[in-house]
């Protein structure tokens, strides 16, 4: 699975890249995590509102950053 | 010396933040979060998407852009995405004006410190040179090819917000509002009571009206923006006091003062190249009136000081290209200049 993060490095961005890898750990899941900093790129992959995340090209969440819970529940949907 | 100068900083901080937390921040951050929270940005993206006339998407798009974002970091994004979704170039760049240089927070802060004329003044200014920046835009790039790199996005037939949020919204505003205008010359206990009154009516309606989740989601927003501003509104404040202890106010009268154009390019120059955190503009304006700068020159400063920076340049050449940033930059300063000669003269 590949997870990415989009975001233009503020604090909310990190926090939600911290919350997937506690979400991917505790699941037990081997991702690939990426943080995507460009705003030129937030646009190729449909992303307007950060912090967002992307799983496999999909973006679960745009805007908001996501409980550790949700992660947990939208990853292993995803799955 | 240095005392003096840490003593002014002190001052300062008294002077803006302590005595606004209760009737005008925390307001503030709770109506900032409940938008970031309620408000469905896609619904808003989707009206913006559709290639409708002029007049109406350069409304639209003002207008939005009080709703979508509340600070300038996450603007940027925004108006990138509308852009390669489809939108006019001019469309993009109204987000990209009017989120920065008029949204809530500032606007709030900007109407407690230097009174309604100001914040009035600042709105109508803000959406005139909205529309003309638009104009331009679109002018100067009508014959560029451009590929849309994505799907508008679908609103699925979603209103912009829901009857609840709403009325919430509604509270909110009326408890921001009401002490600062309807109580404005009475002692501050008055306020605070008020302002304690409409408070615990919008939580009390926010507790039986909406589902825990959202409550959670509205307050964890809420403390988002008290923690990334408030740190940097107390550093900016504190600075603003320094500056204003440092600063003669022989120059500023002489450089800043009345409202001749070479004034009002000055204080542009100075909002145009230099950061300041939303909100900050607000006291710096003041403290600089204080020492004599004319109100033209203020009104420009408080529209260029948080629209336009050099890092926002740099981001803006980076996300839309050098041609395009190269455009706006100069037009933001024409029109922040006339903007501010004109009311300065013959409005304000």
């Amino acid at each position: 699975m590949k997870i990415q993060v989009a975001g233009p490095g503020c604090p909310k961005c990190k926090l939600t890249e911290d919350h997937v890898r506690q979400a991917c750990a505790q699941l037990g899941i081997e991702a690939e995590i990426e943080h995507l900093t460009d705003p030129a790129e937030f646009a190729a992959l449909g992303v307007f509102f950060t912090p967002a995340v992307i799983v496999d090209g999909k973006v679960i969440e745009s805007g908001h950053v996501p409980t550790v819970d949700k992660l947990k529940s939208m990853l292993s949907e995803h799955e | 010396m240095v005392m003096d100068l840490v003593l002014a900083g002190l001052k300062a901080l008294q002077h803006y933040v302590a005595t606004h937390v209760l009737t005008c921040l925390v307001p503030a951050f709770l109506l900032a979060g409940a938008m970031v929270t309620f408000v469905r940005r896609e619904a808003v993206l989707a009206l913006l998407g559709e290639q409708a006339g002029k007049l109406r998407s350069f409304s639209l798009a003002s207008l939005s852009s009080f709703l979508v974002a509340a600070c300038s970091c996450t603007v940027i994004p925004v108006a990138s995405g509308l852009y390669y979704a489809g939108a006019g170039v001019g469309v993009a760049f109204i987000v990209l004006w009017v989120a920065p240089a008029a949204n809530v927070l500032a606007l709030t802060y900007t109407g407690t410190i230097l009174g309604t004329e100001m914040v009035v003044a600042r709105v109508v200014a803000a959406l005139l040179m909205a529309f003309v920046v638009g104009y331009v835009m679109t002018l100067a790039f009508r014959h560029e090819q451009r590929e849309t790199a994505m799907p508008s996005p679908s609103s699925e037939g979603q209103s912009i917000l829901g009857r609840r949020a709403t009325i919430l919204l509604v509270l909110i505003v009326i408890s921001l509002l009401a002490p600062n205008y309807l109580v404005a010359q009475g002692p501050y206990l008055h306020k605070v009571l008020l302002w304690l009154v409409l408070t615990l009516a919008f939580s009390g309606y926010a507790w039986f009206a909406l589902p825990r989740e959202e409550l959670a989601q509205w307050l964890r927003e809420s403390w988002w923006f008290v923690r990334l501003i408030f740190p940097l509104l107390l550093a900016g404040v504190f600075l603003v006091g320094v500056i204003g202890a440092v600063l003669p106010e022989a120059w500023i009268r002489d450089w800043l003062g009345g409202n001749s154009l070479s004034a009002n390019f000055f204080a542009t120059l100075i909002g145009a190249v230099s950061y300041f955190a939303t909100m900050t503009e607000a006291p710096f304006v003041h403290t600089l009136m204080d020492l004599g700068m004319g109100k033209g020159p203020a009104l420009a400063l408080l529209l260029t000081g948080p629209g336009l920076s050099l890092p926002n340049w740099l981001a803006i050449a980076r996300v839309f290209g050098v041609r395009k940033a190269l455009v706006y930059v100069p037009t933001i300063m024409v029109l922040g200049t006339g903007v501010g000669w004109l009311f300065g003269n013959f409005i304000l």
